[in-house]
């Protein structure tokens, strides 16, 4: 494992940000359940767990305000002080000056600024209030030898940590000294016995390895989780076994069989420590050889046949086993991977994929039955890992949604007015590269939603409605693509103003009457915001134009529906992912073309008495319904006789339907999306290209514009037409 | 004298000494190799609707989509008919965030030639029948001129890419 310093150091600051997201949220959560012990308990750990790992890397302004910071939230997590709002506010701005903190040290390797420092000053003040004393402010910046001055009798009631640090260590940029001041800075190291066993003669020995391992008795109230977390960033290259006070013999002989070092020394250094009897050592270590020739018997009911121990301690032990081990599971939930690794991944699957395709196709001309079933099942495994793949790169869509909370309390604050975000479907799905591209575009919502939506609480009760203004997020899976729901309470859209501004900007000529939904469209020009007043969150007329931009960008959709006085809901729909899509091909002429597969509603063949009467008219009866026809051949210009026979898919997409007409059905295809690149960046109703089995390059058709650009078209057109019609 | 001869060194980078000789419409081009990633036959190409003739469409490079342009057609000129000798001559053009593979459609290539900088005469204002900002210069080759193409103009992605959303 190569695990450099600078590496460790991203890993701690991509912690350290989302701890403080986390204690944000819990700190958010404890406003509205000031009894949430958990809440309180989970922003102890993120506070402790960031102090702690900036101390092996050093960043002093970290350590020392974060310290103060944990000071007041122990006391809290202890009940010594009561939960208040102002204390909420207070630790919601301290997690903002740790993260400014770790922006300026860790990642930019400066100093806080004067500012900031001023800033940091007023906070530490505050936070004074809370805390009982201020003389152990020093103590955890101090680390050193002068800790280990109480000399216990015995280490019975001490933890016993072994740790033998493999000889990468160093080279990796990691110093054991480190770990052992940062113990010394949640507990006390009381003996320490340093083991150079392992040391080669001084001609064979590499200066820049490490040979050491060290036997600790040690004294902290903290859990085994936060002293095995001291040596979280060695954690792959060392031996560490930790054993809780009060430890039972048999654990003791279990960590010196566990220990590469001769077992007597080991035991004698145990028995030196107090921590065992010479007797017990014996004993126990005979009995394991006694256990080891009958066929496993646990250690533990050894000891009960012995009488040693009493059947429910060894149950309580077990279960406490049990526990940590739960708790490991947990941790290990979360692999931590590079983005880049994974689009490589991602990348190579979809290579995979067009390289099956083209193996399918070369067995079925074959005519090889095995062959074709053969690469049948290879097709069916490749699709698995494909969705596998693709799944990795999926996230919930909730840590966005929870982000915002702050932001609504802060806005809200500022404004003024009392507004209650709630967050439904919080678990649904997306690509991560999505969700990293919609956050701000959604920001961007619900300040406007906040700024002009939402009423005062005086206009909202005048109105006859409830002081709090409710902002909702929403999001859920429809037909192949993401919903995301932007819905307030407030006054709506007022028609009237957006009309009057629109023609004051010469948006819209001053004779022309739109129907109302290209109203609601008016606020995405750029340029365009109704605010009487520009205020500091929004009015300056950016932002919705941008919005707009950023989710076309993305592939999708936003569109808006406005009720006077019941509020507004804005809507954005987006593809799932970016990579790779379930598509259906289509001929038209020598061409392929693919069509999104969830936009496929089914397939038509367009029968000649049919086609004859659609011709002139571009549009067919579909069991009653008016379904328009886009004849792909007339609107690419692809040249080439038509077919005969030709066959009609019928899209959908939001609301529309629509037919296009094309030569030939050629069935499921699975599609890598290729970007065209920028060439190609203004070219309408074609979103992308693939790359079919037989190595041609197929077109991706853009439904939604393409329908779009259809509509536009024939307005114009149809208007002239229907003049003379009117007449005959 | 000496001092224009050293600018005018600079300002066709000395490094740039190996052209590629090709012919398009019975008329000799070059382009400094450097920009030359590989040459293919002319192989199956997918129309991309909706574009301007100088686009001709796109080919699959080993995994990748890569757009095909025209020269005789980006030159104004009728567009190329497929022969025998046809190539594509896939070359890397500065786009603003890095470099993207464009193929050049040819009518044949010939060979890679050394072009002396002394060798090579500015281009003329006009009468070259192709744009001026195209023509980075005139090279002598066997008493002859052959047109030395500025292969950042005539490739423009952003020009291109204006130029196709016009052609909608």
């Amino acid at each position: 494992m190569s695990l450099n310093l600078e590496q460790a150091l991203q890993t701690f600051i991509a912690e350290a940000y989302e701890l403080l997201e986390e204690m944000e949220t819990c700190l958010l959560q404890l406003e509205n359940n000031p009894a949430d012990l958990d809440a309180i308990g989970a922003i102890f750990r993120a506070a402790h767990t960031i102090k702690g790992s900036a101390g092996l890397f050093g960043l002093e302004p970290v350590v020392s305000f974060t310290h103060v910071v944990e000071d007041v939230l122990d006391r809290l997590r202890a009940g010594d002080i009561a939960i208040s709002r102002t204390l909420i506010a207070l630790l919601l701005e301290c997690g903002d000056h740790i993260h400014y903190l770790v922006d300026v040290v860790a990642v930019r390797a400066q100093q806080p600024d004067a500012a900031a420092t001023e800033r940091e000053a007023g906070l530490r003040q505050r936070l004074q209030l809370y805390r009982q004393t201020s003389v152990s402010e020093a103590v955890s910046t101090t680390p050193g030898v002068s800790a280990v001055r109480q000399e216990r009798g015995s280490s019975f009631d001490l933890w016993h940590i072994s740790v033998r640090f493999g000889t990468e260590v160093l080279r990796n940029g990691m110093d054991p000294l480190a770990f052992l001041r940062y113990l010394n800075s949640i507990g006390q190291i009381v003996r320490i016995t340093t083991l150079a066993d392992s040391l080669p003669e001084l001609s064979q020995m590499d200066a820049e390895s490490c040979y050491l391992g060290f036997e600790i008795d040690y004294q902290s109230d903290a859990s085994k989780a936060a002293i095995a977390d001291a040596f979280e960033f060695v954690r792959d290259d060392c031996q560490l076994h930790i054993l809780p006070p009060h430890s039972k013999t048999e654990h003791y002989i279990e960590l010196i069989k566990n220990l590469p070092e001769q077992a007597t020394l080991l035991g004698e250094l145990l028995v030196a420590s107090g921590a065992l009897t010479l007797k017990e050592l014996e004993d126990g270590l005979q009995q394991q050889v006694d256990a080891a020739l009958k066929p496993a018997t646990p250690l533990g009911e050894i000891l009960i046949e012995q009488r040693f121990v009493e059947p429910e301690l060894v149950q309580a032990a077990l279960e406490k086993q049990n526990q940590i081990q739960e708790h490991k599971s947990k941790e290990s939930r979360f692999v931590r991977v590079q983005a880049d690794k994974l689009d490589e991944l991602i990348s190579l699957v979809g290579e995979l994929v067009i390289a099956g395709a083209g193996a399918n196709l070369l067995a079925k001309t074959s005519q090889d039955e095995t062959l074709y079933e053969a690469t049948s099942t290879v097709t069916a495994l490749v699709e698995q890992i494909r969705d596998g793949a693709l799944r990795l790169r999926m996230v919930p869509i909730g840590d966005t949604f929870n982000r915002f909370q702050r932001v609504v309390r802060d806005v809200s604050h500022e404004l003024e007015k009392q507004i209650e975000l709630q967050i439904s479907g919080a678990d649904t799905e997306l690509d991560k590269t999505v969700v990293e591209k919609i956050s701000d575009p959604l920001m961007h919502l619900l300040r406007n939603a906040m700024d002009h939506g939402i009423e005062s609480p005086a206009a909202r009760l005048a109105a006859g409605k409830s002081a709090t203004g409710v902002l909702k997020l929403n999001a859920y899976h429809d037909s192949g693509s993401i919903v995301i729901e932007i819905a307030d309470d407030g006054a709506g859209l007022n028609t009237e103003r957006i009309l009057q501004k629109a023609r004051e900007r010469g948006l819209v000529a001053a004779t022309a009457q739109p129907s109302e939904q290209e109203i609601y469209n008016l606020i995405f020009e750029p340029g365009f915001s109704t605010a009487s007043a520009i205020t500091s969150l929004s009015g300056r007329g950016v932002g919705m134009d941008v919005v707009k931009r950023n989710i076309t960008a993305l592939r999708g959709t936003v569109d808006l529906s406005s009720a006077a006085g019941l509020g507004t809901k804005v809507r954005i729909r987006l593809p799932l992912t970016l990579a790779i899509i379930d598509g259906f091909l289509v001929g038209v002429g020598d061409a392929s073309y693919v069509v999104p597969l969830d936009m496929v509603q089914e397939c038509i063949e367009l029968a000649d008495d049919s086609k004859a009467a659609a011709e002139p008219r571009h549009y067919i009866n579909l069991r009653g319904e008016v379904l328009p026809l886009v004849f792909l051949h007339q609107h690419f210009n692809t040249g080439g006789g038509q077919r005969r026979r030709q066959n009609v898919v019928v899209v959908k997409n939001a609301d529309q339907k629509a037919g296009l007409v094309v030569d030939e059905l050629q069935g499921e295809f699975q599609t890598v999306i290729k970007p065209l690149g920028k060439l190609f960046s203004n070219l309408r109703s074609i979103s992308g290209s693939t790359i079919l089995g037989n190595g041609k390059v197929a077109l991706i058709l853009d439904v939604p514009s393409l329908i779009q650009q259809l509509a536009q078209q024939q307005v114009q057109p149809r208007l002239a037409l229907q003049t003379p019609a009117l007449r005959n | 004298m000496a001092t224009m001869m050293t600018t005018r060194q600079q300002a066709l980078a000395p490094e740039d000494a190996q052209y590629l000789t090709f012919t398009l419409g019975g008329e000799m081009f070059a382009i400094g190799i450097l920009h030359i990633k590989e040459i293919l036959e002319y192989g199956h190409l997918t129309t991309v609707p909706m574009m301007p003739a100088f686009i001709r469409g796109v080919i699959n490079l080993r995994g990748a989509v890569v757009p095909v342009v025209d020269l005789s057609a980006r030159f104004g000129r009728p567009s190329s008919e497929v022969s025998r000798r046809s190539c594509i001559v896939i070359m890397e053009v500065e786009v603003d965030a890095g470099v993207q593979d464009v193929g050049l459609l040819v009518d044949a290539v010939s060979a890679v030639l050394e072009i002396p900088a002394s060798e090579i005469e500015p281009a003329p204002s006009f009468g070259a029948r192709i744009r001026a900002d195209f023509i980075s210069g005139m090279a002598k080759v066997n008493g002859k001129f052959v047109i030395v193409l500025n292969v950042n103009n005539v490739l423009s992605v952003d020009e291109m890419a204006q130029l196709a959303e016009a052609a909608q």
